[in-house]
């Protein structure tokens, strides 16, 4: 399993537009919302309290779409017919699915640490060093359900509509998440339609941590049945959809 | 299981929706043949490769060396070449095979895998640039990579050209003399003819013959007798006549003794407008077989 882990963090590391579009486009948004909304903040309280928030929602927006992208590449395995060949080496399906999560795991990082570097170093964000560490860690732990749901997307579409669909999706959650705007600044009823929504849930965990209370037993479990839920359809769908065309 | 044997099927059924692909099928390999599976497109080749790899859901038994196939293809025991396998892009190919070889319970020296499987020379190019026919050489590296005892091809020379063709034939024949089990799935009589001791003739999903190459052709070595008739005669019954089909009033007849058929046609005067006679392809021999018994050809003829 170490071997195809290797392999596929090799592919992936092969992709630099992955890597720009996951790293460096939030990283940018963090310094770039900062910079022009917090400078209207009157006191230095009003511009940490908006510089942390920002940062918080701009490492769920990087995570949550590497989460995503590293997940696309299984559409395009599956359609070149590799995922297939796989299957009739002695690599067992559960260590590919395995690596799956554990390489689109790994790949969240990046995003959740260099927005966390440029929220401390460039906007001067202040918090306790457990406080860091706690937001990093269980924003990683969370990131698990988009890798989820990248999988069961992956999984299911055609390569030529993973591509898109994970585009789409990636937008989807993160505006009407609150990633983008706080929800606090949505009507009544888009309010109540992020709180459907994984994405929302998931920058409440990082929220509820910078507050110093540590996640509340509610977002916890909402992130996990999230999670829960997107792991057991990519598991029918493993399960149901073949790996072939089916013919003669 | 006698020993000796690599492959055991026992009334392999496998269903697609409403489609029955592979139909009861029965079929017994010895360790160390090369045997073709012969058959039109669609006959069900692919999904009897399929099935014995485990690949779908089928009924009845397959032993692979007296195991499942789940745990033939863990243990390495089975190395395949799949009709829509692939390889996996933003990769080298010496990364692709070190991962099967690494991955097999024993495993091919490279050295040695890479000169068998002609892929010397490719080893630091991207997956992405290979062209069809390296592909396809590749995609044998990775079916060889573990060594295994028993090796299934399906449609293997596809994309090749005559020259990879040969090659490749040539490298087949050197893991029969090793002692490898090889079975190929074809469409092509000649390759069959070329390469295989035993070909195992599949048609509706079932085997309609079975024997050596020469048995077979000898079999199916019929020909076509057609011509336009208005009457409504009974052709079956012919002597001869291994099949009779009509189309407006265009009579085609599959025979095989041509002399004993046209005497008994031309019996009494008749005539016979627009009559031809000409070999019968492999597809309408393979159809002739198929309305035949399913005695297999060579055991009792």
């Amino acid at each position: 399993m170490s071997t195809l882990f290797a392999f596929q963090l090799r592919r992936v590391g092969r992709n630099r537009q992955f890597l720009f579009f996951t790293v460096l486009l939030p990283a940018l948004f963090t310094i770039f919302f900062t910079q022009v909304f917090g400078a209207q903040a009157g006191a230095a309280a009003q511009y940490q309290a908006y510089a942390t928030a920002s940062m918080v929602s701009m490492m769920a927006y990087g995570a949550l779409g590497a989460a995503l992208g590293a997940t696309i590449r299984i559409s395009f395995d599956r359609a070149s017919g590799w995922l297939r060949q796989l299957r009739v080496t002695p690599v067992a399906t559960s260590s590919v699915v395995a690596v799956d999560v554990l390489v689109g795991m790994l790949l969240t990082l990046p995003s959740l640490v260099v927005v966390a570097l440029v929220g401390r170093l460039v906007n001067g964000v202040e918090l306790p060093l457990s406080t860091w560490a706690g937001l990093v860690a269980v924003l990683w732990l969370g990131s698990g359900a988009f890798v989820a749901l990248g999988l069961l997307v992956g999984h299911s579409l055609e390569d030529k509509a993973a591509g898109g669909a994970i585009g789409i999706l990636g937008v989807v959650l993160a505006a009407l998440g609150g990633l983008w705007v706080p929800v606090q600044l949505f009507p009544e009823s888009l309010r109540a339609l992020a709180h459907t929504l994984p994405s929302y849930w998931y920058a409440e965990l990082g929220r509820e941590v910078v507050a110093g209370d540590g996640p509340a037993l509610l977002t916890v479990l909402a992130v996990a049945g999230f999670a829960a839920a997107f792991a057991v359809l990519t598991a029918v769908v493993l399960r149901r959809r073949p790996l072939h065309a089916v013919a003669g | 299981m006698p020993p000796g044997t690599a492959l055991d099927i026992r009334d392999l059924t496998v269903r697609y929706g409403d489609t029955t692909a592979v139909d009861g099928l029965d079929l017994q390999l010895r360790t160390g043949e090369t045997v073709a599976l012969l058959g039109p497109n669609g006959a069900g080749k692919s999904t009897v490769v399929n099935a014995v790899l485990g690949l779908v859901p089928s009924t009845g038994t397959v032993r692979v060396l007296g195991r499942t196939p789940a745990a033939a293809v863990r243990a390495g025991c089975v190395g395949a070449m799949l009709q829509h396998g692939g390889l996996p892009g933003e990769s080298r190919v010496r990364e692709v095979v070190e991962l099967v070889r690494r991955s097999c319970p024993r495993s091919w020296p490279l050295d040695d895998l890479v000169v068998t499987a002609g892929i010397d020379g490719l080893l630091g190019r991207p997956v992405d640039a290979l062209s069809g026919g390296q592909r396809q050489r590749v995609l044998l590296a990775l079916a060889l990579a573990g060594e295994p005892p028993l090796l299934l091809l399906d449609e293997p020379t596809s994309a090749m050209d005559v020259e990879g063709r040969r090659a490749f034939w040539t490298t087949m024949r050197r893991l029969a003399d090793r002692g490898t089990t090889v079975v190929f799935a074809t469409h092509h009589l000649e390759e069959a003819d070329a390469v295989a001791d035993r070909v195992v003739v599949v048609a509706g999903g079932q085997v309609v013959a079975d024997g050596t190459a020469a048995q077979v052709k000898a079999g199916i070595a019929g020909r076509t007798v057609t011509f336009t008739a208005d009457e409504d005669w009974r052709f079956a019954g012919l002597p001869g006549v291994t099949a009779a089909d009509r189309q407006g009033e265009r009579i085609s007849l599959t025979t095989d003794n041509v002399e004993a058929t046209l005497l008994a046609l031309l019996a009494g005067g008749r005539r016979l407008p627009d009559l031809q006679v000409r070999g019968a392809s492999l597809e309408e021999a393979v159809l002739s077989l198929t309305s035949r018994s399913r005695t297999p050809i060579g055991a009792d003829r």
